[in-house]
C-alpha cells in the first residue's frame, strides 16, 4: 500500500500524524410510523423539550466561543437562537406533528420549508440556510437521542475529519490531544481555520469530497504547511510529521547572545488572530492585513467601524507596535463594491497603493482617517504602511493624503495621532530607490513573498516555476541586503513580514542581514524567539556575508548547513 | 388594529443586524405584530425567517400592523428600529 495525498488549503504551518475520527452530525431516521399511531400531544411535548435543550446548548457554546475565540465569532449563535425561536418555523413543525409525524420527522419537514424559503430569497439570505441546517440537525440529534462525539475528550493522537466544523466545535478541541484536523469545506478565513491558527493545531481545510473517502481509524498526516492530507503515510512521512515541537513560549522581548534586541512580531489577518498572537508571545503586530474588513460584504466598512477594529488591535498590544497595512487588493481578489477590470497580469497591474491613489482614493482616505483617529485612542503604538510601492512619487502622494486628512481632523476638532509611516519593500524598484524612500519615511517592512516573485519573475501560484520563487536565492538576499542598507543609512528601522521571517532555519541569516524586526505567523514565534537568543551578531554577519557572496542557491544552502 | 408605514433607514436594509434587532424588539411586546411590503403578504414580525425573506432594502417602505393592548408602544419601538442608522445602535 502506498501513501495517497489529498490537497486542500493549509492553515497552520504545522504537521501532525494521528488516527482518523470522523465527526458526523447526520442522524439516520427510521421510516415514520402511520399517522394514527402517533401520540400528537406527546410529540408536541418532545419537540418543546428539544427546543429548550437546544437553547441551553447554544447558550453554553456561545459563552465558550466568546471566551476562547472571540465575541464576533460568538455572534453566529445569536442568529441560531433567533431561528430556534422563530414562530414561522415552530408553527410549521407543530403543524406537521398535528398531521401525524413524530417530532424528529416533523422537525426535518418544518425546517425544510424555511430553508427553501431562504434559498429562494437569494443573495445574502441564501447563506443563512446553513444556520437553519445547523439548528435542524441539532434538534434532530437531540430528539433522536443520538450520541454526539465529545470533541473536548478525543483520544490522544486523533486527527479529526469533518465536512465542516463550526466555531463551537473548534473551540472544544484540545491542542494537547488533537494531532490535527481536516475539513472538506472551508477556506483560510473560515472560523475553523482562524481558530486552528490561534491555538496552533495542524489543519487543512477545503479538501473537497475526496476527504469523505478516508475511513475512520486510518492513519493520516495533516500537513498544514503544504495543505495536504496524506493517507497511509510511509514511515518516513510519518516521522517527519510527528516531530513535535517542544519549545517554550516566551512573552518577553528577546535579544541575541551579545545583546541586540530583535522584535519578534505576528502577522494577522483578522481580529480573532490577535489572541493567538498574544498567546504565542508576540512582541507586536508586524503586519495587520486589513482586507478582512472589506471582503465578503456588500458595502465598504464605514469610518467608525474601522476605528473600532484598529483600536481593538492596538489595545491587544498595549506595550507594542501594531503595523497596519492599508488595503491591498487587485484584480485577483474581487470585492463587490470595488470596480476592478480583469487583467491579463494582475500582479503587474492595478493593485496595492496604485489603487489607493487611483480608483479607490475615497476608500483610502476613509481608511487613513480611521487610522489616525484610532491612533489617538488605542493603547499600543500605531504604524501604517503602504503596499506595493514602486516610486518616490507614490510615497509623496500617499503622505500628502495623510497630511490632508490630519488637517481635516484638526480643523474638525477630532482627536487624532500621527502614526509611524512606512512602506512594504516588495518591488525591485523600491529596493533601488530605498535611499530616497528612507528619507521620507519612518520604517520599511520587506514582504519576501512578493519581493521574491518580482525579483525572480516567478509567480507564487505557478508550480512549474515554484523552484525559482525562493527568498533564499542569492538575488533575493542581495535585494534584502540593499534594502537594509538603505534603511540603516537613513536611520530608520526595517523589518520583514514575509514567510521567510518565520522560518526558524533562517533566523541567524536574517539577523546577520541586519533586520530589526521579524514578523510571522503566530505559531512560529516561539521557535524564532528560541533561536534569536542563541545568535551572536558577529557570527551571523559572517554567515550573511558568505550567503551574499554565493553565486547559487546551493551555495547559500551550503553556508546555512555549515552553521548548524 | 393599527397600521403604520415606515421607510427603512439602515444601509444594510432589513438584513443581518437590523433584522435581528427588529425581531428582538417585536418579542418584547404582547400585541400581534406583522410586517408587510407592497407586493408580499404580511409576515409575523417575530419571525427572523419571515422578516429576512422579505428582502427589504434601504429606502424601501414597509407597513407595520399591530393588534393588541400595547399595539401603539410596539409600533413606536419597531419604527424606531427601522429609522435608526446601524451606526447608532447601542452595543
Amino acid at each position: 500500500m502506498s501513501e495517497r495525498t489529498l490537497s486542500g488549503t493549509g492553515v497552520t504551518p504545522l504537521s501532525g500524524v494521528g488516527t482518523v475520527v470522523w465527526y458526523d452530525q447526520d442522524v439516520e431516521l427510521d421510516e415514520p410510523p402511520a399517522p394514527e399511531d402517533v401520540d400528537t400531544a406527546a410529540e408536541q411535548a418532545r419537540f418543546e423539550n428539544a427546543v429548550a435543550t437546544a437553547r441551553e446548548e447554544l447558550q453554553t457554546e456561545r459563552e465558550r466561543t466568546a471566551e476562547k475565540v472571540g465575541e464576533s465569532e460568538a455572534e453566529i449563535f445569536d442568529a441560531h437562537l433567533q431561528f430556534l425561536n422563530d414562530p414561522q418555523i415552530t408553527d410549521a413543525v407543530e403543524e406537521s406533528i398535528d398531521e401525524g409525524l413524530p417530532a424528529e420527522h416533523a422537525t426535518r419537514e418544518g425546517f425544510q420549508q424555511g430553508i427553501e424559503q431562504l434559498a429562494a430569497a437569494g443573495g445574502r439570505m441564501a447563506e443563512r440556510t446553513d444556520d437553519l441546517r445547523d439548528i435542524r440537525d441539532r434538534l434532530v440529534r437531540i430528539l433522536a437521542d443520538a450520541e454526539r462525539i465529545d470533541l473536548s475528550a478525543l483520544p490522544e493522537g486523533t486527527v479529526l475529519l469533518a465536512e465542516m466544523l463550526t466555531p463551537s466545535d473548534t473551540a472544544q478541541l484540545d491542542p494537547e490531544t488533537v494531532a490535527g484536523f481536516a475539513t472538506a469545506e472551508g477556506g483560510r478565513t473560515s472560523h475553523a481555520a482562524i481558530f486552528a491558527r490561534s491555538i496552533g493545531i495542524p489543519a487543512v481545510v477545503g479538501v473537497g469530497d475526496d476527504l469523505l473517502g478516508v475511513e475512520a481509524d486510518e492513519t493520516v498526516v495533516v500537513d498544514g504547511e503544504a495543505g495536504d492530507v496524506i493517507v497511509d503515510p510511509s514511515a518516513e512521512t510519518r516521522e517527519r510529521a510527528s516531530e513535535r515541537r517542544d519549545v517554550e513560549i516566551r512573552s518577553d522581548r528577546v535579544e541575541t547572545a551579545d545583546g541586540k534586541e530583535i522584535e519578534v512580531a505576528a502577522n494577522v489577518g483578522t481580529l480573532a488572530e490577535l489572541e493567538g498572537a498574544v498567546a504565542q508571545g508576540a512582541d507586536a503586530i508586524g503586519l495587520f492585513r486589513t482586507e478582512f474588513l472589506f471582503l465578503d460584504r456588500e458595502a465598504p466598512p464605514d469610518e467608525d467601524e474601522q476605528v473600532d477594529t484598529y483600536v481593538e488591535a492596538l489595545d491587544a498590544f498595549p506595550e507594542g507596535r501594531v503595523v497596519v497595512r492599508t488595503l491591498d487588493v487587485g484584480g485577483d481578489k474581487p470585492i463587490p463594491y470595488i470596480e476592478a477590470d480583469e487583467e491579463d497580469n494582475p500582479f503587474l497591474g492595478m493593485r496595492g497603493i496604485r489603487r489607493s491613489l487611483g480608483p479607490d482614493a475615497e476608500l483610502f482616505e476613509t481608511q487613513i482617517r480611521a487610522l489616525l483617529r484610532a491612533g489617538a485612542v488605542g493603547d499600543g503604538d500605531l504604524a501604517v504602511m503602504f503596499p506595493l510601492v514602486a516610486t518616490v512619487g507614490e510615497v509623496e502622494q500617499a503622505l500628502d493624503v495623510v497630511e490632508d486628512v490630519a488637517g481635516d481632523l484638526e480643523s474638525e476638532g477630532v482627536d487624532y495621532a500621527m502614526p509611524e509611516l512606512g512602506v512594504m519593500i516588495e518591488t525591485p524598484a523600491a529596493v533601488f530607490v530605498g535611499d530616497a524612500l528612507a528619507e521620507r519615511l519612518d520604517f520599511f517592512s520587506i514582504g519576501t513573498n512578493d519581493l521574491a516573485q518580482y525579483v525572480m519573475a516567478a509567480s507564487r501560484q505557478n508550480e512549474h516555476v515554484a523552484d525559482l520563487h525562493d527568498p533564499s536565492d542569492p538575488a533575493v538576499l542581495r535585494a534584502i541586503d540593499r534594502a537594509v542598507e538603505a534603511a540603516h543609512d537613513g536611520d530608520i528601522w526595517i523589518g520583514m513580514c514575509g514567510e521567510m521571517a518565520g522560518d526558524p532555519d533562517l533566523t541567524e541569516l536574517l539577523i546577520g542581514l541586519g533586520l530589526d524586526e521579524l514578523s510571522m505567523s503566530a505559531v512560529t514565534i516561539p521557535d524564532v524567539k528560541a533561536n534569536v537568543v542563541d545568535v551572536s551578531t558577529a557570527d551571523a554577519r559572517t554567515l550573511a556575508e558568505t550567503a551574499l557572496r554565493a553565486a547559487t542557491k546551493d551555495e547559500v544552502r551550503a553556508a546555512l548547513s555549515e552553521e548548524t | 388594529m393599527m397600521e403604520r408605514t415606515v421607510t427603512i433607514v439602515p444601509e444594510a436594509g432589513l438584513h443581518a443586524r437590523p433584522a435581528s434587532k427588529f425581531v428582538e424588539t417585536a418579542n418584547q411586546f404582547e400585541a400581534e405584530l406583522q410586517i408587510a411590503t407592497e407586493d408580499e403578504e404580511p409576515v409575523n414580525a417575530r419571525s427572523m425567517l419571515g422578516v429576512s425573506s422579505l428582502g427589504v432594502e434601504h429606502g424601501e417602505e414597509v407597513r407595520l400592523i399591530a393588534d393588541g393592548d400595547d399595539a401603539e408602544a410596539a409600533l413606536d419601538a419597531l419604527e424606531k428600529v427601522l429609522t435608526t442608522p446601524e451606526s447608532e445602535y447601542d452595543e
